[in-house]
């Protein structure tokens, strides 16, 4: 309450002056808004080879330059523009995570209907400005900027699903999602507003002790206000992060959106709810974790088993990896309930194994696309080992590490998560995660089984595609598009031909490739090469996830 | 060169013919694996004499050498190491395996050929020269069992080496069981032990033992029972012997080799290496002894009345070992060291000529069937007969030196040992009976139809093959024995082998008289040098009183056999039938096979059927994996019928969960 009524004292006083900016620390954030911005005007520019090469390679640029920026601020905390920031070393690797996604996301989106439909400069801008969001989002430090960040990450994120204009389910999918996202961001915001009521404040650190004061006095914790509070944000944070029993438009919209975005949103959207769960509860609110840690943990524990257990008996490898995405959420929340140094490195580490095994899978289903039309499915993996031993082997690491099967990075974070929650006195919580892993299995060797072990089956043509898969009617927009285990009914409409005259100068890339992009390979490669290089030699990332650590240790 | 770089170099040879052998099968001409696999192991016996020579070049004090030349792990207190150790024990048993291996690798040359399995029976047969190698030539007890399990599946392997005869698989796996109960107790024995020398080399665990156990403490006799359970169990020691009858179902020269010469005679040889342990556990060296001179007595009355003629010499065997058993226990290390070596020779010399035999009946094993072998096999029949001679210890075969060596201690050790002596010479007039018994029969009396034929030079082969257990036919595929048979007398290299190990049985025992010259105590000597007993020798005086007792009870025995089947042909029958219950008795073999079916197969298998029918399929089965995946599946399916894809739905659902959210946390605040 005082810190606010003195800043709007100084404002009134004074001349109109703004706090001072500490530019260097923001300079990541700058570069990102401006690359977005230069993309947007040069995506106006007629020339084809401008809004093919150029504006992709501006993207990838923008993105190269802010992990530079990041590397050159990391180990250099500091709280800006009058503390509604702060840039330190947990902010800056979450950064990192959230612009590997993004050049992965460019990488893979070459050749795919999305750009070209709705727009190379516009796709492109809102994936940079996307990001953006979400580093103000990680690096919020108070209310205000915590809403700013979460609206920045969400509105280009509901247009990028539905960037593929004239499929059905990419519209459908940005529909449910801007919906949904509408009611998760309301009940944030509600919640936000319940907590400013109960402590006056919307500094995080001014939260922290109005909770730690009012821990001594046995007030303000008892307050039904906060505690709703409290209650809301955690709903509005679990929507974003897609933790059950919140998550029901995740399968659904990954299904449908164009799947660079679902690469993106699966790794770097959960990156960042992830990182602001770590921000607000074990900063903000950790004078209250006693109230809030039940609640989170057994969150965790319904986000696990229905994670796991939805996701067995997928036919859709996109919604196979929303609902393990799921699951996985669920582990990392394991992490933010302990509320410990160990805690945090555990989630942080698990974060970047996580980027680099979903980036790995995404990409071989990017691959598996552009080479027939039921890329998505599991059965058409079927034979892959036999056709394309490098992408089968990068899937199989993929699933294998996000099993947690050792030699992967996978198990390095799961080892780490599992550690931090018996040391904290959640061992059930522990154990509750093991289980789980253990239902996961069940999905991810299905995967594994289906590319080594049995023979190829034929793409079917798009037209029959069209007509249905597996007789179920094609159901409209907003009522349900996509029924449980019906592969992508509505794929073939998307197919080359079926648009209109206004289609773009560019041939509909959907067109089926006889090879995967060298491109999308190479991204499925390294990435999942990085997954067995950091799940043998892993100091690197704890290196990594103590930094991120001890920058919110310097809080307390 | 040290004595142990021949050590690793006598290993390392059938270990590269094996693996030479198992990688090329496919493209090795005609008779060469054989000729691959006789060399590597002429190459170990060769590098056997050189680790002697450089052994003798050293003073008695100065021959114990142990070479590592890798640690598996020494942490925590164990020191588990690939070390060898040389010294005489290892070095002479090594010079008897390879010794005898390479004479019946050449044996088997031709007795193999027309086998289809012929390369993979040497691979098989290097792989087991390897193990017992490795086996005599540990350095510590970790590589001691990994030789012990070795030798029990080259065992296993080269019993089940016709794997399409029923009667073969179910011997090779009564061998394994058998055998695997044994290195149980190996290793359950050494865990006794290390416990308390927290070491699991030998140098250093024979050194702490007089520290570190009190005579006879109950950890250190339990521990010796348990390796004793091993050393019976691989030696086919009452009461684990039963395999080893079974085992003849395996090729003739496997029977040679491992069930007789070599891989049988282990238990001796952990027995003697282990000599600090028993001498310090009197009660255990004790059990060993009494067991090994029961298994003599049993094993010789068996004999008398099997027909099967590989299966007298397997229950000769028994006996035989029964005898080095008994000595290495009560402290008659080098005259059990020295039977050991004698009968491997003569033995190894019997199963070749009954191989030979064999032959000529066309793959029948049955005395029943055989007679007046004498002129159509004069070869075999003159190698019969000495190591039939050799075998019953008649002067101056190398079998009467030896055997009569043992039994001479007995006597000089006194008390409740001369009983064991007395009992020895009862088995020493057994030995005469049966081994005779099974000469004349085969050999003198009226030539069988295969006999007649082949004194006109005609080998005789079966229009059908048979299994000679059961007499079903068979075929000669691989898997099944080849369609050619062999004697001695028409090939080379068996002819060899024989010879060469007749020679041995004739005049192997001159390397130690009473009197005379004590060649092998002389150069075990150092090994045995921390042993009391070992020095407490009889006079020469009582030595060869012993050997002319012994000489006499084997004409006894010879006399008695020549009597009941030549002198007045009947009289086994006539005998059979005046005393049926002990031939009842006898033809059982003891009932130990039905007693061990009682005690131990039967409840195992209605442990098992328990197990089977109500914890697997009941318990683990339908209760913990049906319910399990049950479980995961409903949750599956309801996760999916919730996840309807209306968006009214999610909506209504995230408001019930959020109103969820906040009634815990309000309720929580009050």
């Amino acid at each position: 309450m005082i810190a606010i009524t003195t800043a709007a004292h100084d404002a009134a006083t004074h001349q109109l002056t703004g706090p001072p900016i500490d530019w260097s620390s923001l300079s990541p954030l700058v570069a990102l808004a401006a690359g977005g911005m230069v993309l947007l005007l040069v995506g106006l520019l007629r020339s084809e080879l401008v809004r093919e090469r150029i504006v992709p390679a501006l993207a990838i640029a923008t993105f190269g330059v802010t992990i530079g920026l990041c590397i050159w601020r990391f180990d250099h905390p500091a709280s800006i523009i009058s503390g509604a920031l702060r840039i330190d070393d947990l902010a800056l690797i979450l950064d990192m995570i959230f612009s590997v996604a993004g050049i992965a996301t460019v990488l893979l989106s070459w050749r795919v209907a999305a750009p070209a439909e709705s727009g190379q400069g516009e796709y492109f801008g809102l994936l940079i400005f996307s990001v953006l969001g979400m580093a103000v989002f990680v690096s919020a430090q108070n209310l205000v900027t915590l809403f700013l960040g979460i609206e920045l990450l969400s509105v280009p994120l509901y247009i990028l699903c539905a960037s593929e204009t004239r499929r059905e389910g990419s519209l459908e999918s940005g529909l449910k999602y801007l919906v949904i996202g509408s009611v998760g961001s309301a009940t944030l915001a509600y919640g936000l507003a319940l907590i400013y009521g109960a402590t006056g404040a919307t500094d995080f650190s001014a939260i922290a002790s109005a909770l730690s004061a009012g821990k001594l006095l046995g007030g303000v914790l008892g307050d039904p206000l906060l505690l709703t509070g409290l209650g809301l944000v955690i709903v509005g944070f679990a929507f974003k992060a897609s933790v059950a029993p919140f998550h029901q438009w995740t399968p659904d919209v990954y299904e449908g959106a164009p799947t660079p975005i679902t690469a993106f949103m699966a790794t770097a959207t959960k990156a960042a709810a992830l990182g602001v769960f770590l921000r607000f509860f074990d900063v903000a609110a950790i004078g209250a974790q006693d109230k809030w840690a039940p609640m989170l943990a057994a969150i965790a524990t319904i986000t696990i088993i229905v994670g796991n257990v939805g996701a067995l008996g997928q036919s859709s490898l996109k919604r196979m990896l929303g609902y393990s995405g799921v699951a996985q959420a669920g582990y990392m929340l394991g992490g933010v309930v302990v509320g410990t140094q160990l805690g945090i490195q555990a989630t942080v580490l698990y974060l970047v194994a996580y980027l680099f095994m979903n980036i790995a899978g995404f990409a071989v289903i990017v691959a598996q696309q552009q080479v027939r039309p039921d890329g998505d499915d599991v059965a058409a993996l079927a034979g892959l080992g036999a056709r394309n031993p490098w992408l089968a082997w990068t899937m199989t690491i993929s699933m294998l590490s996000l099993a947690g099967i050792p030699g992967t990075v996978g198990f390095i974070g799961k080892f780490q998560l599992i550690h931090a929650l018996v040391d904290g006195n959640y061992t059930w919580l522990a154990i509750v995660l093991v289980v789980g892993s253990m239902i996961s299995l069940g999905y991810y060797l299905r995967v594994i089984a289906a590319m080594w072990m049995r023979a190829a089956v034929p793409a079917p043509v798009p037209a029959a595609a069209a007509g249905g898969g597996g007789g179920e009617p094609a159901f409209p927009p907003i009522s349900g598009g996509a029924p449980e285990g019906d592969p992508e009914s509505s794929f073939g409409n998307g197919a080359p031909g079926s648009g209109p005259g206004s289609a773009p100068a560019t041939p509909s890339p959907i067109a089926t490739l006889r090879f995967a992009h060298p491109g999308v390979v190479l991204v499925s490669l390294v990435f999942a090469g990085a997954t067995v290089f950091f799940g043998i030699f892993p100091s690197p990332l704890f290196d990594l996830a103590s930094h991120a650590g001890h920058a919110i240790s310097g809080i307390f | 060169m040290a004595p142990t770089t021949f050590g690793w170099l006598i290993i390392l040879c059938p270990a590269v013919g094996t693996m030479l052998i198992a990688l090329s099968f496919k493209r090795l001409p005609a008779r060469s694996a054989g000729w691959i696999g006789t060399a590597a192991i002429a190459a170990s016996f060769g590098l056997s004499i050189a680790a002697l020579l450089a052994l003798l070049g050293h003073t008695p004090d100065h021959r114990e050498f142990t070479s590592t030349i890798w640690s598996y792990d020494s942490s925590v207190g164990v020191d588990a190491k690939l070390s060898i150790l040389v010294d005489p024990l290892s070095v002479y048993m090594a010079l008897v395996v390879s010794g005898v291996s390479m004479l019946i690798h050449l044996y088997s040359v031709t007795y193999m050929t027309l086998d289809r399995g012929f390369n993979r029976y040497f691979s098989f047969l290097n792989y087991f020269v390897f193990s017992m190698l490795l086996l005599v030539l540990a350095g510590n007890f970790v590589l001691l069992i990994v030789g012990w399990a070795f030798v029990g599946a080259a065992s296993y392997l080269l019993i089940s080496f016709w794997y399409r005869r029923t009667t073969a698989t179910g011997a090779g796996i009564k061998a394994f069981v058998i055998n695997v109960v044994g290195d149980a107790g190996l290793v359950l024995g050494t865990f006794f032990i290390f416990k308390h020398t927290h070491t699991v080399d030998f140098v250093k665990t024979f050194g702490a033992v007089d520290h570190v156990f009190a005579h006879n403490s109950p950890d250190l006799v339990a521990g010796c029972l348990l390796l004793l359970v091993g050393a019976f169990a691989k030696s086919a020691q009452v009461p684990l012997h039963t395999w080893l009858p079974d085992a003849m179902e395996g090729p003739t020269p496997v029977s040679a080799l491992i069930h007789a010469a070599t891989m049988v005679t282990a238990g001796v040889y952990l027995i003697a290496r282990m000599h600090p342990l028993f001498e310090q556990a009197t009660t255990a060296a004790d059990v060993g002894a009494i067991g090994g001179c029961l298994t003599l007595l049993i094993a010789a009355t068996v004999g008398l009345v099997m027909v099967d003629i590989k299966r007298v010499i397997a229950y000769s065997t028994m006996s035989q070992i029964g005898y080095m058993i008994m000595a290495v226990s009560v402290g008659a290390y080098s005259a059990g060291l020295f039977h050991l070596m004698t009968h491997a020779f003569f033995k190894a010399l019997l199963f070749m000529a009954a191989g030979s035999v064999i032959g000529a009946m066309a793959g029948a094993q049955s005395l029943d069937r055989m007679g007046g072998f004498r002129r159509a096999l004069p070869f075999t029949f003159g190698c019969f007969v000495i190591g039939g001679l050799a075998l019953s210890g008649l002067p101056p075969f190398s079998g009467w030196l030896s055997k009569d060596d043992i039994l001479a201690f007995l006597d000089h050790r006194g008390g409740g040992f001369i009983i064991l002596g007395i009992a020895g010479y009862v088995g020493a007039l057994l030995t005469g009976i049966y081994t005779f018994r099974m000469i004349f029969r085969a050999f003198l009396g009226e030539p069988v139809e295969e006999a007649r034929e082949l004194e006109h030079g005609h080998l005789h082969h079966a229009d059908v093959p048979r299994n000679p257990m059961t007499g079903e036919e068979e075929d000669t595929d691989v898997g099944f024995p080849g369609p050619g048979h062999f004697i001695a007398e028409r090939e080379l290299p068996m002819k060899v082998a024989m010879s060469v190990l007749a020679v041995l049985a004739i005049v192997g025992g001159v390397l130690q008289i009473p009197g005379v010259d004590a060649g092998i105590e002389r150069f075990l000597s150092p090994t045995f040098a921390d042993s009391h007993l070992a020095k407490e020798l009889p006079s020469t005086r009582a030595d060869w009183i012993g050997l002319a007792i012994g000489a006499l009870i084997a004409i006894g025995g010879i006399a008695v056999a020549y009597r009941v089947w030549v002198a007045a042909p009947g009289t086994a029958t006539r005998l059979r039938e005046r005393l049926a219950p002990v031939y009842t008795l006898l033809i059982n073999k003891w009932y130990f096979d039905e007693l061990i079916d009682l005690v131990v197969v039967r409840p195992s298998l209605w442990v098992g059927r328990f197990a089977q029918s109500v914890l697997e399929r009941v318990v683990i089965g339908d209760v913990v994996t049906g319910g399990t995946t049950g479980i995961v599946r409903a949750g599956s399916a309801a996760v999916r019928r919730a996840q309807t894809g209306f968006l009214r739905y999610y909506a209504a659902l995230m408001i019930v969960c959020l109103t969820g959210v906040a009634l815990y946390f309000l309720i929580s605040s009050s």
